[in-house]
């Protein structure tokens, strides 16, 4: 069904403001077809009815719905290239040499969202190819976290289906997956720098304890937090951030008005946070 | 840092060594002597416009893209004069006197390329100069246009020198300001403005072609500069650049440009940047569609 531009701007507003997603006109025709799913789902006819749905009493529980349909809830390897890229060309070089200088040799990156781990694996296996080069004799961490025990545990196993490895660049995919029956095996090589735990991120006894990361990814999730539990959590994230390290949220997420401390840096297609 | 004045000379010297230096054509000379007028006839701008074909058919064309958003198609130049008002016309006749003069020459960088930066941040510089409210939001645009024509020089006159720049800026992580000045002893900053003196240009807009990467050593006006400035890193980010900007990144907090702005229009410490940059991701096509269009012979 389409939308007209008016309530298209409506909708982009309405969920900016209260989530902090912003939906580019490009893609409209995205936001439209989940838009019809909903629509169907509830028996509203027309986009303003949907739209008054959302903002009545029972609009919270709607908007979770429609904010799974949106973020259609999974995950693949190499999901944010611009963010992937601008770490590796210049963030990563950056903070090997600040870290050189002080004499670490440690690198900490939390994947604070983890779902089935295509994120935190994906980040290790580009940290791997630098073994040879910027990260010779490096400890490097990751760890991924995520609410859900289900997930977790399939992270910890590292076995995925075409879908996830779709975007994997033939290089990586030759030296880290292994194809078996359909599936394809992560190497042991690539697990070994990864550790996966159940956790939530509104859990202040726990998140307390993760120090001194690099770069923090947490993408999809704050969007379903209230106002509050947004700012309280990415508190935590900015205490755990290295003062030198980068955090990165979702590709049209914004934390404006959530934590005023953070700055902005950017890079070709978007944009991390900063102390 | 290498001698200011020696830059300076530099660039005077390349700039007086070319012999077919484009010209802005007699026509907007003429509009715009017609448009310092305060009582200007509408009338008078459209005849004396309607002698230039080019010019009036890309006035057409400005007119209706979606950056000046007119309600409804408008098909006579008269309305469009109307329509923009008279400082507006003053932007587009510019603007497309620049064009004009330097169609056709076959530089290094790809003429739409460029003008899709140009465009780029001359829209951007419009949006900022509209969140402070800065007095004059038309002159922020032209400026956005007009600050790289330093680089138009570089890419038509010192082709071959300048295509080792650009094909170093691809391959390591350096900027094309720095490479300019490693090759020619000067930049595209210098070279902008000895251009701009030639054509006479207004102060103003000299300064923001010379200090648009320095915006805190300008001394007319240092906010136009700023809003240049930012306009101009903002592009570089997104797909309105001349190309090698993979290692592009800035940290806006500490850019002098956003300084400068915020020190006079406090207001903009709570401008929403991450919707911002949404935005301005969302206008990309528009401004690469102004630029196919004004291209295009149909």
């Amino acid at each position: 069904m389409a939308i007209s531009d008016k309530d298209f701007e409506l909708l982009r507003d309405f969920i900016y403001n209260l989530c902090g997603m912003y939906f580019h006109t490009t893609k409209k025709y995205f936001l439209e077809s989940r838009l019809t799913k909903r629509m169907e789902a509830t028996g509203t006819k027309a986009a303003v009815d949907y739209y008054g749905l959302l903002k009545s009493p029972r609009g919270g529980e709607e908007l979770r719905f429609l904010l799974d349909e949106v973020t259609t809830n999974e995950t693949y390897f190499f999901r944010s290239v611009p963010q992937l890229n601008a770490l590796e060309t210049k963030f990563l070089p950056e903070i090997v040499e600040a870290k050189s200088k002080m004499g670490f040799r440690k690198l900490r990156i939390w994947s604070a969202a983890s779902s089935s781990g295509e994120e935190a694996y994906t980040l290790a296996m580009i940290l791997l190819e630098k073994r040879a080069t910027i990260l010779k004799d490096w400890i490097i961490e990751i760890i991924g976290t995520d609410i859900n025990e289900t997930v977790v545990a399939q992270a910890k196993e590292g076995i995925y289906n075409t879908y996830s490895v779709r975007n994997v660049p033939e290089l990586y995919k030759k030296k880290y997956l292994k194809e078996e029956g359909g599936k394809f095996i992560l190497s042991p090589e690539v697990k070994k720098f990864v550790t996966f735990n159940k956790m939530n991120l509104y859990d202040d006894t726990k998140m307390v304890f993760m120090k001194s990361f690099d770069f923090i990814f947490c993408a999809n999730v704050l969007i379903y937090f209230d106002l509050a539990s947004k700012s309280k959590v990415v508190q935590h994230f900015y205490n755990n951030l290295q003062p030198y390290g980068y955090f990165f949220v979702g590709q049209s997420e914004s934390l404006h008005g959530v934590n005023d401390k953070f700055k902005t840096v950017h890079f070709p297609g978007g944009f991390a946070y900063k102390k | 840092m290498m001698d200011k004045q020696a830059m300076m000379e530099t660039a005077r010297q390349m700039v007086a060594n070319i012999d077919d230096l484009p010209t802005i054509p007699i026509v907007a000379t003429q509009v715009l002597q017609l448009l310092d007028d305060p009582d200007v006839d509408v009338d008078k701008v459209a005849d004396l416009m309607l002698t230039d074909q080019v010019m009036t058919v890309r006035v057409m064309k400005m007119v209706n893209s979606p950056i000046y958003r007119p309600t409804q198609e408008i098909t006579s130049l008269k309305r469009a004069l109307v329509y923009l008002g008279i400082r507006n016309i003053k932007e587009i006749a510019l603007t497309s006197s620049f064009i004009s003069a330097f169609e056709d020459k076959g530089g290094v960088i790809d003429i739409s390329t460029f003008w899709a930066h140009a465009f780029g941040v001359g829209m951007v510089s419009k949006i900022i100069a509209e969140k402070i409210q800065y007095r004059d939001v038309e002159k922020a645009y032209l400026a956005g246009i007009i600050h790289d024509i330093g680089e138009v020089v570089l890419s038509y006159y010192q082709s071959e020198r300048f295509s080792r720049v650009l094909a170093i800026i691809n391959e390591k992580p350096v900027r094309l300001i720095d490479m300019e000045l490693e090759e020619f002893q000067t930049t595209h900053a210098e070279i902008g403005y000895c251009m701009a003196e030639k054509w006479n240009f207004p102060e103003a807009y000299k300064e923001v072609i010379l200090y648009h990467h320095t915006p805190r050593e300008a001394t007319d006006d240092p906010v136009l500069c700023s809003i240049v400035n930012l306009a101009d890193l903002f592009c570089s980010v997104r797909d309105l650049y001349y190309g090698g900007n993979a290692w592009a990144s800035f940290n806006l907090s500490e850019e002098e440009g956003w300084a400068i702005l915020k020190e006079k229009h406090p207001n903009l410490a709570h401008l929403d940047v991450e919707r911002f940059c949404y935005e301005l991701d969302d206008a990309v096509p528009v401004v690469k569609d102004l630029v196919t269009s004004i291209f295009s012979k149909d």
